[in-house]
C-alpha cells in the first residue's frame, strides 16, 4: 500500500470528503496505479482512527465518479480504463484548489480584474512553452 | 447486531427531570457518541436504555423489541465510574467474565490485557485510575459484544491508551456492532463517531450524522465599509441561524452551504467576503450555549 492518507478530524471539512480528496489526487497523480488495490474499509478505518462507516462512504463515492471499482469479496481497485478517467480526476482535483484560492484571493478584497491578473502571471510562470 | 431505538424517553427523579423526551435512533454497526455538559442526562440515558433505571415514560426498542435477559449475554457496558472489585486481581476479574459470558474470548482476553500492558495478578486496589479504566474496558471487548455502551470510556487513559481504545472501538464497529459511547472530548468523537446527539437539560439539542451537520453548517464573514448594514432581508433568511454583527464586520452562521449567502453579501456591498467551515466543536458550542463561545462549557463536560 504505497499511498498514505492522513485525515484532520478537527477541521470542519468532513472525513470523508478529505479522503475523497486525496485518493483522487493520489490517482491523478499516478501514486495510486490503475488496477491498484486499496486497503479494504476496516483496515484504512483502523490506520486512520476513523469511524468505518465514514470510509466506506468514501469508497462508494468514489465508486459512483468512477474512480475505482470494487469487486464483491476481493475489494477495492483504482479503476483500469486509463488515462481519461486519471485526467478527470485531475480536473476535480484543481478544480477544488482554484476555487480555494479565487475565494480566498475574493476575500481579501481583490477586485475580479486584480485576480485575472495574478492567474495570468501564475499561468505565465508555469506554462512558459505556451506563451 | 441491533438498531436501537430510544422514543420519547423522560425519567424524573423526584421533581427533577434528568431526561426529557428524548427521541434517538441509534443504527446498526454505527458508532454513536453521546455528548453534553456535566449533568446533561446522558448517564441516565444509558441506565435506561440498559434497564438499569426505570423510565418514567418512553420506550427503548432493540431491533423493535423491549430489552429482555437474553440480550445482555450480547451487551457490554462500561459505566462511568467503575464498578471493579478492589479486593479482587485482573484475572479474577476476567473469571468473573467468562463464567457470566457464553461469548467470553480468553484468547482476546488475553490480547487486550498484553496491548494495556496490564498485569492480571495486581489488585484493582494497587491500580491507578487508568488501569482501572483499562480493565473495564478489557472486560467489555473481551466478550466481544453486538452492543457497547461506554460512558466516558477513556477517562484516565494517557494518550497512547486513548487511542487505543478508540481503536478497539473502530473494529468492532468495522465488525457491526453497535456502540454508544459518552465524551466530553469532542476530539475523540469526531474521530470514531459518525452519528452523534448533543444533549442539555435533559433535552436532545442537535442530532444528526457528523459528516452532514458538518458540511450543513458554515460562517460566512463579510467585511462592510460603514457600520450600517442593511440587515432586513438577511433577518428573513431561512438559512441563516445567527446573526452576528461586531461594527463593520457581519458573521452569519448559515445552514447552508455559503456560497448563495456570500454572494448576496457580497451585492451588499461587503468589500470582503470568506466562508468559513465549522467543526464539531463550534457546532456543539453553538448548539450548547448559542452566543457566549467559551472554551470552559466544553471542558465542563
Amino acid at each position: 500500500m504505497p499511498a498514505v492518507f492522513t485525515v484532520d478530524p478537527r477541521s470542519g471539512v468532513p472525513i470523508y470528503l478529505q479522503l475523497i480528496e486525496q485518493v483522487k489526487r493520489s490517482v491523478a497523480l499516478g501514486v495510486l496505479a490503475p488496477g491498484e488495490q486499496l486497503p479494504t474499509v476496516k483496515q484504512l478505518a483502523v490506520d486512520l482512527t476513523v469511524n468505518p462507516n465514514t470510509v466506506a462512504r468514501a469508497y462508494r463515492d468514489l465508486e459512483h465518479d468512477a474512480v475505482i471499482e470494487t469487486a464483491p469479496g476481493r475489494g477495492s481497485f483504482v479503476r483500469a480504463d486509463g488515462v481519461a478517467k486519471q485526467t478527470r480526476a485531475a480536473t476535480d482535483v484543481a478544480g477544488e484548489a482554484v476555487t480555494q484560492a479565487v475565494r480566498e484571493a475574493k476575500s481579501l478584497g481583490l477586485p475580479a480584474a486584480g485576480v485575472r491578473e495574478l492567474f495570468e502571471s501564475a499561468l505565465t510562470r508555469w506554462f512558459p512553452e505556451e506563451k | 447486531m441491533s438498531t436501537i431505538s430510544i422514543e420519547r424517553l423522560s425519567k424524573s427523579y423526584g421533581k427533577f427531570l434528568a431526561v426529557d423526551d428524548v427521541t434517538i435512533e441509534i443504527p446498526t454497526g454505527s458508532v454513536f457518541g453521546l455528548l453534553g455538559p456535566n449533568g446533561a442526562g446522558k448517564t441516565t440515558t444509558f441506565k435506561c436504555l440498559l434497564g438499569l433505571a426505570r423510565a418514567t415514560s418512553g420506550v427503548i426498542r432493540f431491533d423493535g423489541h423491549e430489552l429482555t435477559p437474553s440480550l445482555f449475554e450480547s451487551i457490554s457496558y462500561v459505566p462511568e465510574r467503575s464498578v471493579l472489585y478492589e479486593w479482587m486481581n485482573g484475572a479474577e476479574h476476567l473469571e468473573m467474565q467468562r463464567r457470566t459470558f457464553k461469548r467470553y474470548d480468553s484468547k482476546r482476553a488475553k490480547q487486550l490485557m498484553d496491548l494495556f500492558k496490564l498485569d492480571p495478578r495486581k489488585s484493582v486496589r494497587a491500580m491507578s485510575k487508568g488501569m482501572r479504566t483499562a480493565l473495564a474496558i478489557v472486560m467489555a471487548f473481551a466478550i466481544n459484544p453486538e452492543t457497547l455502551v461506554l460512558d466516558e470510556p477513556t477517562s484516565g487513559l494517557d494518550p497512547v491508551n486513548q487511542r487505543a481504545v478508540l481503536n478497539l472501538i473502530i473494529e468492532s464497529a468495522a465488525q457491526g456492532a453497535t456502540i454508544v459511547l459518552s465524551s466530553h472530548q469532542i476530539g475523540q468523537v469526531e474521530r470514531a463517531a459518525d452519528h452523534l446527539a448533543v444533549l442539555q437539560n435533559g433535552r436532545v439539542i442537535l442530532a444528526g450524522a457528523v459528516d452532514d451537520l458538518k458540511s450543513d453548517r458554515k460562517i460566512v464573514e463579510g467585511i462592510f465599509p460603514s457600520e450600517t448594514i442593511a440587515l432586513d432581508g438577511l433577518r428573513r433568511d431561512s438559512r441563516i441561524e445567527r446573526l452576528d454583527q461586531s461594527g463593520r464586520i457581519l458573521r452569519l452562521t448559515v445552514k447552508a452551504d455559503g456560497g448563495g449567502l456570500a454572494e448576496t453579501l457580497s451585492s451588499m456591498g461587503a468589500q470582503s467576503v470568506r466562508i468559513v467551515d465549522l467543526n464539531l466543536e463550534d457546532i456543539f458550542l453553538n448548539a450548547v450555549a448559542p452566543g457566549s463561545q467559551t472554551a470552559d462549557v466544553v471542558e465542563a463536560g
